[in-house]
Formats: structure tokens, C-alpha cells, sequence
């Protein structure tokens, strides 16, 4: 009796977090920030939402991944964190993330 | 059934191993590791440790595991994957034999909990420490691959894992499913749901208390006298291999649970 009690407070709780996570939850995923700060450092004036608003030369992009994107993503270290939080692509392009597999080469 | 299993065995290692399909956003609960240049899923445990250095909880692959471990327990380590496979073929070969104490069984929560979860959280999925720069199975189907592809640019970090995973090839040789038993992350998250399971093996009204289904499990899961399946120590191990059920003198054991 214990074991079903268990197995229906379980069940109902594993499949919600099955569906919330598969088909509902997003992440919000910048650019690469510490190639920006680099960019920056050597004299080059971009724009990132939040501290830099003058400078229209090359704004920070981003996208919102769902959790099967951003799992995909994680297989071949494409996603970091920033020092602020916000999560970055490790890689120079934010559309190398989606749908990317791994190449030999 | 044996023989059941075996083509099971031979056709999810097969399958998760396919090659020319990827399909990575998805995650299978067997240990495959999803840097292999010809796997299909992503493995759990590698996402698990990538999401928590970044400070998220994969809810998905969480639900996943949960709920393959509420419907099957750790049928999945029996029957599906590919390196406990490997690890009953290395057990057929000639070798010295031993047994492990009960308690080393726990080791494996240890490991999920420090490799997995802590090494991740404070140091980085860089350091030597992070499971999946030890774990065997990225070693056979990864770093082997990919040193042979493209070389290598940290040889002492190959040379680790090439020496982690001859120790537990020799262990595997020498212990049915060492690494099952004691080191596996992946068994030790099914394990938890494995009371739980829908799928277990269960005796039923013809059972004459015999022991010999705890004599001959080879996860070592024991027969309480008065249990019954679930409720039998150390049942979280057990991998519906039916090992039990073949060696049952009345065939009171089935797999489908009560």
C-alpha cells in the first residue's frame, strides 16, 4: 500500500516536470558577454542592453531556448554563465546552438 | 528470457549507437555518452552535471529519469544499457573471482552527489574531478574516438581515464557488474525509484521460502522472510534480470509487480 501511495505521488510529479520542462520552459540566451568585454577592452564600442546604450555599432543578441534546445546545446558545451547570471553561448554565433551536432572535424 | 535479454541488450547497443541519426536534446536513462561521435541520446548524467555548473535544474530530463524509474526501475540497467552489456560479456571471461561487501553499494549515491552535483556547482565541468572526465563509458566511446580522430591535447588527463577504465574493466572481470553495484550515478538515481517500480520482479503464493532467488541474484539484492519483492532487502538494486526467476524451483516469480 505504501508503494502505490508513493508510486501516485510520484507518477503525477514526474510528469509534470516532464512536460513543463520538455514543451513549456524557455531560457533566455545571450551572445558570447566575455568576447564582448574583450571587444571592448581593445577599443571596440558595442552595444549590450543595460550599460552600454550610446553605442549603436553591434548590439548583444539574444534568443530564448526551450530545455531540449538549451539539453541539446549542453551535449557539446555551448552554453555558459556570465558573471552577472545570464546564461551565454560559448560559441561566436547564437544560431550555432540550435540544431548544431558535434563534428569530427 | 536469457536469450531475450541478450537481444535486447544487442539491440539497444545497437540502437543508441545508431550512428546516423542524433538526436540530442533528448535524454535516454542508460549510460551512453552523448560525445560519442555515433550516439543517438544525450546521457543524463552529462547534462544533470552541465546544468548544475550553470546553476539550472533540467526539469525535462529529471521527469524523464523519474519517471523511466517509477515504470521500470532499474530494468533499464538490465536490459537496456549498453555498458552493463559490456560488463556481463567481461564477466563470462576466465578471471580470478570476488565478492563485495553489502555497504560499498552506497558508494554510488557518493559519487552521484560529489562528481556529479558538488564538482560541478563549485569548481567547473573543466576539472579532472567532474564524473564524466573519469566515467568509463566516455572514455570507451569518446576520448578513445576522438584521440584516434584528432589527437589529443592533454595526455595526462587520457592517460587517467584510459587507467580508471582498465581498473574497471579488471573489476568487471572479477565482479559481476562492479561498476553497476558501486560507482554507477545513473543506477543510483533509478535505484531510489526502484521500490517504487510497476515493473519488478515479484513471488507470488507459490513461493515455499526457499532463498534461492536471493542466493542467486547477482546484484546481490537479499529475500527478507516474511518480504515479498519490493520490500526485500536491498531490492533498490535489483535489475530484473531474472536471474531469479529461471532458477525458481516452483516459478513463483514474475515480473510484473503486485
Amino acid at each position: 500500500m505504501l508503494r502505490k501511495v508513493f508510486f501516485a505521488i510520484l507518477m503525477p510529479l514526474s510528469l509534470a516536470a516532464l512536460v513543463y520542462g520538455g514543451f513549456f520552459r524557455e531560457f533566455k540566451v545571450y551572445d558570447n558577454l566575455e568576447k564582448f568585454d574583450q571587444l571592448k577592452n581593445v577599443g571596440i564600442k558595442i552595444k549590450i542592453p543595460g550599460y552600454d546604450q550610446q553605442q549603436p555599432e553591434l548590439t548583444v543578441q539574444s534568443q530564448w531556448f526551450s530545455e531540449p534546445e538549451v539539453v541539446n546545446a549542453m551535449t557539446f558545451d555551448g552554453i555558459g554563465l556570465y558573471k552577472d547570471g545570464r546564461l551565454i553561448s560559448n560559441y561566436p554565433d547564437l544560431r550555432m546552438l540550435k540544431g548544431r551536432r558535434p563534428c569530427p572535424t | 528470457m536469457e536469450k531475450l535479454r541478450l537481444k535486447v541488450q544487442l539491440a539497444c547497443a545497437a540502437l543508441f549507437n545508431i550512428g546516423f541519426v542524433q538526436w540530442h536534446s533528448v535524454c535516454f536513462p542508460v549510460l551512453n555518452c552523448h560525445s560519442c561521435p555515433i550516439s543517438l541520446f544525450s546521457c543524463p548524467i552529462g547534462v544533470i552535471g552541465k546544468f548544475a555548473e550553470v546553476g539550472l535544474v533540467p526539469l525535462s530530463v529529471i521527469g524523464l529519469m523519474a519517471l523511466a524509474g517509477l515504470v521500470a526501475g532499474r530494468l533499464l540497467c538490465g536490459w537496456a544499457c549498453p555498458f552493463g552489456f559490456l560488463q556481463e560479456l567481461l564477466y563470462k571471461i576466465p578471471f580470478p573471482k570476488f565478492t563485495m561487501p553489502s555497504w560499498t553499494r552506497f558508494i554510488k549515491y557518493g559519487v552521484f552527489v560529489a562528481l556529479v552535483l558538488l564538482v560541478p556547482i563549485f569548481l567547473s565541468t573543466a576539472s579532472q574531478l567532474y564524473f564524466c572526465r573519469l566515467c568509463p563509458v566516455a572514455t570507451i566511446e569518446s576520448a578513445i574516438p576522438w584521440a584516434i580522430i584528432s589527437g589529443t591535447t592533454n595526455p595526462v588527463s587520457l592517460s587517467i581515464r584510459l587507467a580508471i577504465l582498465f581498473g574497471i574493466v579488471m573489476a568487471a572481470m572479477a565482479h559481476r557488474r562492479f561498476f553497476c553495484k558501486v560507482i554507477c550515478p545513473l543506477g543510483a538515481c533509478l535505484s531510489l525509484m526502484n521500490r517504487f517500480a510497476a515493473i519488478f520482479p515479484e513471488r507470488n503464493t507459490d513461493c515455499i521460502e526457499c532463498g534461492t532467488c536471493g542466493k542467486v541474484c547477482p546484484m546481490g539484492a537479499g529475500r527478507e522472510k516474511d518480504g515479498f519483492g519490493a520490500y526485500d532487502e536491498k531490492a533498490e538494486e535489483c535489475i530484473s534480470c531474472l536471474e531469479c526467476r529461471k532458477k525458481c524451483p516452483t516459478g513463483a516469480i514474475q515480473l510484473w509487480g503486485g
